[in-house]
C-alpha cells in the first residue's frame, strides 16, 4: 500500500511546501531590506511574521493531508495526520517551561 | 547591519554546504552563533531550527515532484518524532546552559569521528538516480518492522528538540536497513518528516521566547538561497573534499565549545 504513487496527492503537499517556502523568503527579505533603512518595530514585525509562516507551513501540510486521506476514505492514515497535528498543536499551546 | 550581511552569508554557506553534502545546517549553525555572536545556546538552537524549517520545506518539495517521497510511511513515523521533539524541547527549558553546550560539543565529536570512519561518506549512495524526465523507477516495497521504525522515530525527535538538528543521519538508515524501505525513498521520506519534527519542538521554543527572530530571518534568508544553489550544483561537484573540510570545522566547533565550557566551569 505503501508504493501506491499518487501524483495528485504528491503535488498539492509539495505546492503547500514550496508557497510556505517562498512566502516565507520573501517576508523575510523584505523585512531585512526595511531593516537597512529603518530601524524599530516595522522590519521586526514582518520578519516574526516570516517566521511564524516558517512555523505555520508543516502545520498547514499536515491538515491538508489529513483532508486529503479522509476524502479518499484512507481513514488509517487520516486519523495518523490528526494526531500528528494533535501533537503539533498541544507543543503549541503548551509552549512553557518559563526560566 | 554588518551582522545582519554576515548572518546572510553563514545561512548561505550552510544551506549550500548542507545541499551539497547532506551535513545538515543544524549541526553547524548553532554552535556558531553560540560561539561567535554571542547567542545562549538554547537561542541558538531554537533559531537554528527555523532554517531547518526552512530547508526542509525547499528541498521536500523537490523530491515530492519526483515521487520519491512516501508519505504514509512519513506521517506514520512522525507521530514518534512530533512527540519526541515536542517532549524533549519541553525538558530543554530546565537544562541549564553548560549542559547544553556539553551536549552539543559531545554530539559535534561523535559526527566527525562518524563521518571520518566511513571515508567521508556521509550519504549512503543511491542506487538508481533520477531519469532524465525526473521520473524513477522505484523497486515494489512494503516497509516492516514498524514498532522498531517508531522507537528509532522518537530517538530521532528527541534528537532534534534537543539539539536544533534534523536527524537525517539516524532516520534514513533505519528505514533502509530495518524497515526494508528503497534508499532514495528513505532519503526523500526523511527529509519531509524534517519539517514536522523541527516545527513541533520550533513551536515549544518559540513560545519561550527562545527564536530571536532578528537572527532567524537574516538566517533563512540566506539557508534559502544556499540550499536551492547547492542542489543545483550536486551532480557536478566533487564532495569529498568539502566533507573533510566540513570535519574540520565541526572538530574546531567542538573543541571550541568545550574550552567555552572549561572557562565556566573552572
Amino acid at each position: 500500500m505503501s508504493q501506491l504513487r499518487e501524483p495528485a496527492f504528491d503535488r498539492a503537499v509539495a505546492l503547500v511546501l514550496r508557497t510556505g517556502a517562498f512566502g516565507c523568503f520573501f517576508i523575510m527579505l523584505a523585512g531585512l531590506i526595511d531593516s537597512f533603512f529603518m530601524n524599530g518595530r516595522i522590519p521586526a514585525d514582518i520578519e516574526r511574521a516570516g517566521v511564524l509562516l516558517m512555523l505555520a507551513t508543516p502545520v498547514v501540510r499536515v491538515i491538508v493531508a489529513c483532508f486529503l486521506f479522509f476524502r479518499e476514505k484512507d481513514y488509517r492514515y487520516g486519523w495518523t495526520s490528526l494526531g500528528v497535528l494533535v501533537i503539533l498543536l498541544l507543543g503549541a499551546v503548551f509552549g512553557i517551561g518559563e526560566h | 547591519m554588518l551582522t545582519t550581511a554576515l548572518l546572510v552569508f553563514l545561512g548561505f554557506c550552510a544551506g549550500l554546504l548542507g545541499a551539497l553534502t547532506g551535513i545538515g545546517g543544524g549541526v553547524l549553525l548553532t554552535p556558531i552563533l553560540a560561539l561567535h555572536f554571542g547567542v545562549p545556546i538554547r537561542q541558538a538552537i531554537g533559531t537554528s531550527l527555523v532554517a531547518v524549517i526552512t530547508t526542509s520545506a525547499a528541498s521536500s518539495s523537490v523530491h515530492l515532484q519526483r515521487h520519491t517521497t512516501d508519505i504514509r510511511l512519513g506521517m506514520t513515523l512522525e507521530l514518534a518524532t512530533a512527540l519526541g521533539a515536542a517532549v524533549m524541547a519541553y525538558l530543554v527549558g530546565y537544562f541549564n546552559r553548560n549542559a547544553l553546550e556539553g551536549l552539543f560539543a559531545a554530539f559535534l565529536l561523535y559526527s566527525a569521528i562518524m563521518i571520518l570512519s566511513r571515508g567521508g561518506k556521509v550519504k549512503d549512495e543511491d542506487e538508481s538516480s533520477p531519469g532524465i524526465n525526473g521520473e524513477v523507477a522505484i523497486p515494489p516495497y512494503e516497509p516492516k518492522r514498524y514498532p522498531l521504525g517508531l522507537g528509532a522515530s522518537l530517538v530521532a525527535g528527541a534528537l532534534s528538540g534537543l539539539l536544533g538538528i534534523g536527524g537525517g543521519p539516524i532516520k534514513v538508515p533505519v528505514m533502509f536497513i530495518f524497515m526494508g524501505v528503497p534508499l532514495m525513498v528513505a532519503t526523500a521520506t526523511s527529509n519531509f518528516m524534517i519539517g514536522v519534527t523541527a516545527a513541533a519542538s520550533a513551536m515549544v521554543y518559540y513560545r519561550r521566547g527562545d527564536i530571536l527572530v532578528h537572527i532567524a530571518a537574516p538566517l533563512a534568508v540566506g539557508v534559502f538561497v544556499g540550499s536551492l544553489l547547492g542542489a543545483r550544483l550536486t551532480p557536478r561537484i566533487h564532495t569529498k573534499i568539502i566533507v573533510y573540510l566540513l570535519v574540520a570545522v565541526m572538530f574546531y566547533l567542538a573543541g571550541h565549545l568545550g574550552l567555552h565550557l572549561l572557562r565556566e566551569l573552572l
